[in-house]
């Protein structure tokens, strides 16, 4: 997934701009998969209330741990900027898709 | 939570798996309309001009400090000398020519036709289509305020606010599918570069499609207050240290 | 099959890197692309666009036709073929028919950079470096971002010697790019090329932060070392400023014979390729 750049240097570190941009598009694209596919397996589970929420967030860290873990766990900062914005950034956005995919399987799978 | 109420699996199959498709598969026929109307916006060449000396002055605040000082002066001259600095130039409003040119007219028309429209039609047609119904179960709990933002269409008081009702569940699918949008539609680069072909690329058309004054007279401001310090003034003693 | 698709794959990544294989595409084409032009789908328009070029690169002139014949047919009305069409004159120095074009998408395309960019390449090709100049400049009073723009009119400013307004463009371009360590170094260059005690001191700061961000830059070293010569064998400067040059410049031929001392011969041709500007 991550797509590389950076020109780094003993005390100047400079980013290309559009490398980062593109990095962080693709964290988007999979920070959306997870949403969706988590969202269906907790419907799938049929988890309630905060089972689902917690569901959630373990979701989102282990997405960041596997972020981190492909970009190495010493060299990210060739990739991103930050490590918590990596992890903060969108999390309010995505809890939507999440959301709705949940209620979604949950509501095909154990309502009826 | 336990099920209180028993639904018809029927509902399932013709109300709810319906509503989500066709929520859907709309916004992805919107999309290809959307692509199908749009025009190339014709750029006027004013507009590339104040755009590119927007991103210009501003490189030079942001950079400055890696320019000796005496080129720095020489920019901030150039762009903010008092009366015929780029920044302080002056342009005919362009607010008033918008209403009378046609092409943006129906730039806005075409924007509503592939927007609103069909958000108001397939929202009336379901509302109408599937009124009434109970569809689904949000699967945490909810207080009674939510109620009448999940229920619409079902006067029932005592019914469990994490009910949703046909309408209401239309509504969340428009809002929370954009993201599934952006994961279906937006890897198909190949059409759009195809498509760029067809008209010509008109290099880094970032137009401004507003009056400059404004970010011309934020910009100045912001030149104005640039405090030059430059970066290379002890780089040599920086650089022996280093090794 | 698998070939081709091996092809495409390295013909896209040098179209997202901008890298100018000519002779290889030109290669690709003659091998395999050519009697597969059917089954390109949606990159068709893209590859022969990339060939196309190409092929004018190495003097290829039926390729190119032939690229833009079938460009032609698909898009009739496009202003990016036209140019192509100019550049296939242009190639054949038929200037006028070139210049012809571009006038012409000008005239429905104000706004078209890369036909005006052209027509200064076209005035650069006929040696008519003055000419050149004055358009490029009317160039950048509409395109003041355009990077690539600056950095050719200061290469033209060079060839008339103006240092003066190259070091402008330079500057400009350092702007822009404030991390890239060959730009400083040109821009000490052209100081102390204009030499007097100022510029001189001026190349020394910009020969040591190219040194900065890049340590390997050996042009940049040699350089740092003739400015502190030249400032310490100056007569009017004051003697602590003479001592910290002679400083320098010794830490500078220290550096430099650090350098070689690691490098193998091998790889002089990398570091001298290394040292261009583009």
């Amino acid at each position: 997934m991550s797509s590389k750049n950076k020109n780094g240097n003993s005390d100047v570190v400079a980013y290309s701009e559009m490398a980062i941009r593109n990095n962080l598009s693709v964290v988007e694209y999979c920070r959306t998969s997870m949403a969706a596919l988590s969202g269906c397996t907790a419907g799938v589970l049929g988890l309630t209330g905060l089972y689902g929420a917690a569901f959630y967030i373990f979701a989102v860290t282990s997405l960041w741990l596997m972020i981190l873990c492909k970009a190495g766990l010493s060299s990210w900062k060739n990739f991103f900027i930050s490590r918590k914005s990596l992890l903060t950034n969108g999390f309010f956005g995505q809890l939507f898709t999440y959301i709705l995919c949940w209620t979604f399987i949950y509501g095909m799978v154990h309502v009826y | 939570m336990t099920t209180d109420l028993i639904v018809d699996p029927q509902i399932r199959f013709w109300v709810f798996l319906p509503i989500v498709v066709i929520t859907f598969l709309v916004g992805i026929l919107r999309h290809y309309i959307s692509i199908l109307l749009s025009s190339q916006k014709k750029v006027e060449i004013q507009q590339l001009q104040d755009s590119q000396l927007i991103l210009r002055a501003r490189v030079l605040r942001e950079n400055a400090k890696y320019i000796p000082k005496t080129s720095f002066l020489i920019r901030k001259h150039a762009f903010n000398r008092e009366e015929e600095g780029y920044l302080m130039q002056k342009r005919p409003p362009v607010t008033q020519n918008m209403m009378t040119d046609p092409s943006m007219m129906t730039d806005m028309l075409k924007g509503n036709l592939t927007n609103v429209l069909p958000m108001i039609i397939i929202g009336g047609w379901i509302n109408w289509m599937f009124s009434g119904f109970i569809t689904t179960k949000v699967p945490f709990p909810l207080t009674l305020r939510f109620k009448s933002m999940l229920q619409r269409g079902i006067e029932l008081s005592h019914l469990d606010a994490s009910w949703v009702s046909s309408a209401s569940w239309y509504f969340l699918n428009v809002f929370g599918l954009r993201s599934i949008y952006a994961l279906v539609l937006g890897e198909n680069n190949a059409a759009d570069q195809s498509k760029q072909m067809q008209d010509q690329m008109s290099g880094a058309a970032m137009a401004m499609p507003n009056d400059p004054k404004v970010p011309f007279k934020a910009e100045w401001e912001a030149l104005e207050i640039v405090d030059h310090q430059w970066v290379l003034a002890d780089v040599e003693n920086s650089i022996m240290q280093s090794d | 099959m698998a070939n081709l698709n091996s092809i495409l794959e390295r013909l896209r990544l040098w179209r997202e890197n901008n890298d100018r294989k000519s002779r290889k595409i030109v290669e690709y084409w003659i091998t395999e692309l050519e009697s597969n032009i059917q089954k390109l789908g949606r990159e068709k328009a893209l590859i022969l666009e990339q060939v196309c070029i190409a092929a004018l690169d190495c003097n290829e002139f039926t390729i190119a036709k032939k690229c833009l014949k079938e460009l032609h047919k698909d898009f009739p009305n496009s202003l990016r073929v036209r140019k192509y069409e100019a550049m296939l004159f242009e190639a054949q120095e038929k200037y006028e028919d070139a210049i012809k074009i571009l006038d012409d998408i000008i005239k429905v395309d104000e706004t078209n950079s890369g036909a005006k960019k052209r027509k200064i390449a076209i005035l650069k090709a006929q040696g008519k470096t003055v000419e050149a100049i004055k358009e490029l400049a009317d160039y950048l009073k509409i395109f003041m971002a355009d990077g690539e723009a600056w950095q050719e009119l200061s290469e033209l400013y060079i060839t008339e010697q103006d240092f003066q307004k190259a070091a402008f463009c330079v500057e400009e371009l350092i702007l822009h790019n404030p991390h890239n360590h060959l730009l400083h170094q040109r821009y000490a260059d052209i100081k102390y090329t204009q030499g007097g005690l100022e510029n001189i001191e001026l190349a020394r700061s910009y020969y040591c932060q190219a040194i900065k961000l890049n340590p390997k830059n050996v042009r940049a070293l040699y350089g740092l070392y003739i400015a502190t010569t030249a400032i310490a064998t100056s007569a009017k400067c004051s003697s602590q400023k003479k001592k910290e040059a002679q400083k320098l410049s010794e830490w500078a031929l220290n550096e430099i014979q650090n350098q070689y001392k690691h490098s193998n011969i091998d790889d002089i041709e990398d570091r001298l390729g290394a040292l261009q500007i583009n």
